[in-house]
């Protein structure tokens, strides 16, 4: 049984072949690209996608990273999404410290399929933007740094060596006068060659920008509203599509008429196409298209009719496959004092506050060419779907947008495929948004999880053994793979995220349990490792209360003493410190501790807590996360402060129940979110361990609802092992 | 009907349409956004006459001869072309959230405690900003900045 190590970049270092240099289609440009082949992340996913074809995969013509050069600037065609989580400004700071420019003189915009489009690259997922990144987009902007010295150097003549890059200029030693990127490449003359050796990388030690705040790219044009996300795509002479949806998961459309939808009001096609399943409306207005949805005449056959019971006790830990087997479980738990418990995680919504979107606009003819404008994670997946959909020949030209969030949502994007098909069937640009209602109930959602752990400790306070069974829904798998592959690696690469206690135990059993459910489950922030941290970590506090021991000094006792074990022991004591854990909380309060390592990044969390009218209350959390290294300080504390927050949401509110094959919340009236007076203090400690910037995305929210799980115990000796927590 | 908007008289065909949809898709006013279409998220926010309104909920029809201000409409542009933001908005920038999709509920909200109470308490800023949501976590940036806005505004910026 392999393990998973997630984040081993396997990358081919950019050398001067694989540097594709241009003069752009007119003079006075200067395109700069690298074609990387990435394979990194979570690499069973990585995996899937390969199987599928849509996988990382060399782009001899369109360089994954595309710096234009002209006389007003430089532009960077950034090859990944954001969606809020500053992944632009932090590449943007990256290529700012390697090209010795100021970062207001590189404009960021999002490749797209005319500009730097890398398929495989541009999937935004698993906390791997920075850490795959990171040393490619220094390579190339340190390339096109030294290109540009090489010929400022001819232009000058003067000896490159005695020509100094900053500010997006070189100074010129010995006189006062300088020479800007944009007049090397307004001067330049003839072909560009590479210099003859790859340019050197600046030491850490000489960094002016990575390490340091710096302010988002992309947040003046958001809070002026002239940020483009999916929903706000437009062009002249647009209208609007509407979809029929199932009533229950898998249903098919049997038979379908446009019963009344034609005769509303501006209503200008009724497109129905059965062997799609697929039945919408394009209307002149979004509300005009939505309200004839209602009048068609459909009939649908077939899906599920499961009811939450069923599902619940579908997902029941027990049997299968083994993921982890060391020392013998059985003798170990005979020993010292022995502890069971169980706990579950329950269905759960991305909510993203922007639904999924697109705009589409199809050229007439068999072979049309496509335009989209979408909010999506995952481009390549979207033109795989669209080219499913109407034909594989077509040229497909594809904008990303901005994203109003995503959290594993956006991977692909549905509505881009809606809106494909209704501009193809009527000839005009179509813009499908969906309403929440669509979004809540016609998703995919985080699966439920069960998990029971046995386990054992000496007086000493050292882990004897533990034997863990945890089931979960299918997360990764529901992505169309092939059974077989299913069946024969037997668990979802998914559920094992987060699923070790990362303690020194010497005998150590671990059984893991995938199920694929009648309602779709799939990818959601971090995979398995809210689910699994919450248990692991609400079991590790039980076995330190079993041996009548601090929380804190337990764990610290039971890390191993290895790389990872020190990381956390960094992190767990610098959240503690911030935290006080060592001095009495305030009145009426106590704090719980818990700690997880994900993508490389070890993170732990002290919540403090009290109970007020029966309610939970969490007053302040202290996170301390080691990353590996820091690019943005400001944008670290973000991703770490929304890892908490949502944490708070799925720990304290969010659960989804369904009934006869529907999941029955469809707003936020049912599905209630973390609010801000619920939110508490939040202190964040960067730590770094090394030179190598891990992921930010995921990690931070492992830990949150054991946090909070812990605290409670500790407060009330209630211990609440059932998400979201009822006191 | 005519619509007044961001100081702007605004034609409009459809007058049996809600304001959130008029704004987004006959004018052309993307920054106001859907989110939950039921008042809960605070995305569609605008001000109506200065009060805090969920445009997904207010029939266009509702508002005629009111002023309507959307996140496009509070910044100035000088006789230069240089556009000056207002405090909230320069407020936000210091202080970012992640997304942005919540913005005009966190904003507009902002905007309008500020102009009848300038030094808010943080428990004033509470009440006010805590009518939205901000699915991407950021409601410490968001108290933080609507502190700053109000700092910012006696500072006479």
């Amino acid at each position: 049984m392999s393990t998973l190590k997630p984040n081993k970049v396997l990358r081919k270092k950019v050398t001067r072949r694989r540097v594709l240099i241009g003069l752009g289609t007119t003079a006075g440009v200067l395109v700069v690209g690298v074609p990387l082949a990435l394979n990194a992340g979570r690499p069973a996913l990585v995996e899937y996608v390969v199987e599928n074809g849509t996988g990382p995969q060399e782009a001899p013509f369109n360089p994954d990273l595309w710096f234009e050069v002209t006389a007003s600037g430089i532009t960077f065609y950034a090859p990944k999404m954001e969606m809020g989580q500053g992944i632009h400004t932090a590449l943007a700071q990256i290529a700012a410290e390697e090209l010795e420019v100021k970062p207001e003189q590189l404009t960021v915009k999002q490749a797209d399929t005319a500009r730097g489009y890398a398929g495989g690259t541009m999937f935004t997922f698993g906390s791997n933007s920075v850490n795959a990144l990171y040393t490619p987009l220094r390579e190339a902007a340190a390339t096109l740094r030294e290109l540009l010295r090489e010929e400022a150097a001819r232009q000058l003549g003067v000896p490159a060596k005695n020509l100094t890059a900053a500010g997006g200029q070189f100074f010129i030693a010995g006189r006062r006068d300088t020479l800007s990127y944009g007049k090397v490449v307004e001067g330049k003359q003839g072909e560009w060659t590479l210099p003859d050796k790859p340019a050197r990388l600046k030491a850490r030690k000489d960094f002016k920008r990575i390490g340091r705040a710096m302010p988002r790219v992309d947040f003046r044009d958001k809070v002026m509203g002239l940020s483009s996300y999916g929903y706000d795509a437009r062009v002249d002479g647009m209208l609007y599509g509407a979809v029929a949806r199932p009533p229950r998961y898998g249903a098919t459309l049997a038979a379908a008429t446009a019963g009344g939808a034609s005769a509303q009001p501006g209503v200008s096609k009724v497109v129905i196409d059965l062997k799609a399943n697929f039945a919408g409306v394009v209307a002149d207005s979004r509300t005009r298209a939505r309200n004839a949805v209602k009048k068609l005449d459909l009939r649908w056959e077939g899906g599920t009719n499961v009811n939450q019971a069923e599902i619940d006790a579908q997902v029941r830990a027990g049997a299968g496959v083994v993921v982890r087997r060391r020392g013998n479980v059985g003798a170990a738990l005979k020993q010292g004092t022995r502890i069971e418990a169980e706990y579950s995680t329950p269905l759960v919504a991305h909510a993203h506050l922007e639904p999924l979107a697109a705009l589409a606009q199809v050229a007439p003819g068999k072979n049309g060419k496509i335009e989209v404008w979408t909010a999506t994670q995952y481009p390549q997946k979207v033109m795989d779907d669209i080219h499913a959909a109407l034909g594989k020949d077509r040229e497909i030209l594809l904008h990303p947008t901005q994203l109003g969030g995503g959290f594993g949502r956006k991977a692909g994007q549905t509505a881009a495929v809606e809106a494909t098909r209704l501009s193809a069937a009527t000839g005009r640009p179509v813009h499908v948004g969906w309403t929440r209602e669509e979004d809540l109930q016609q998703a995919f959602f985080r699966p439920p999880s069960h998990h029971i752990l046995r386990g054992s400790v000496s007086s000493e306070g050292r882990i004897l053994g533990v034997e863990q069974f945890t089931a979960s829904g299918d997360i990764i798998w529901p992505a169309s793979m092939p059974e077989f592959v299913k069946d024969t690696i037997g668990f979802d690469p998914g559920g094992v995220l987060g699923l070790f206690m990362p303690y020194d135990i010497p005998a150590y059993h671990v059984t893991n349990r995938r199920e694929a459910l009648p309602v779709p489950t799939g990818f959601w922030r971090g995979l398995g490792v809210f689910p699994n941290t919450f248990a692991v970590e609400s079991f590790a506090d039980e076995l330190a209360h079993a041996a009548k021991m601090d929380p804190l000094d337990f764990r610290l006792n039971n890390l191993p003493d290895t790389e990872d074990g020190q990381r956390l022991r960094a992190v767990l004591e610098q959240a503690a410190k911030r935290a006080g854990w060592r001095t009495p909380p305030p009145a009426g309060r106590a704090r719980g501790i818990a700690c997880g390592l994900d993508v490389n990044t070890a993170s732990a969390q002290v919540a403090e807590v009290s109970v007020e009218n029966g309610q939970i209350r969490v007053h302040r959390m202290s996170v301390a996360v080691d990353p590996g290294m820091v690019i943005n300080p400001q944008g670290a504390k973000m991703q770490a402060e929304g890892s908490v927050v949502m944490g708070l949401s799925s720990t304290l509110h969010e659960v989804l129940t369904v009934k006869d094959g529907m999941i029955e919340s469809a707003n936020f009236d049912t599905y209630p979110l973390l609010t801000l007076r619920e939110t508490p203090q939040i202190d964040v400690d960067l730590l770094e361990s090394g030179d190598t910037p891990y992921g930010m995305g995921e990690p931070i929210i492992g830990p949150v609802g054991a946090a909070v799980a812990n605290a409670v115990f500790a407060l009330t000796g209630k211990r609440l092992r059932d998400l979201p927590m009822r006191l | 009907m005519q619509l007044q908007v961001n100081g702007k008289t605004r034609q409009v065909q459809r007058e049996d349409e809600l304001l959130l949809w008029v704004l987004r898709d006959e004018l052309g006013l993307t920054g106001t956004h859907y989110g939950c279409g039921i008042g809960i998220c605070g995305s569609c926010t605008v001000l109506v006459d200065g009060q805090v309104t969920r445009s997904c909920l207010t029939p266009v029809a509702s508002v005629a001869g009111k002023a309507v201000t959307t996140l496009e409409g509070l910044a100035r542009t000088g006789r230069d072309g240089a556009v000056t933001l207002h405090p909230v908005q320069q407020a936000f920038v210091e202080n970012p959230l992640q997304c942005g999709w919540c913005l005009p509920g966190h904003v507009m909200s902002a905007v309008a405690l500020l102009n009848a109470n300038p030094a808010p308490t943080p428990e004033q800023i509470d009440d006010s900003a805590g009518i939205n949501l901000c699915r991407c976590g950021g409601y410490n940036n968001v108290r933080k900045a609507v502190a700053r806005a109000a700092e910012l505004k006696r500072g006479g910026l």
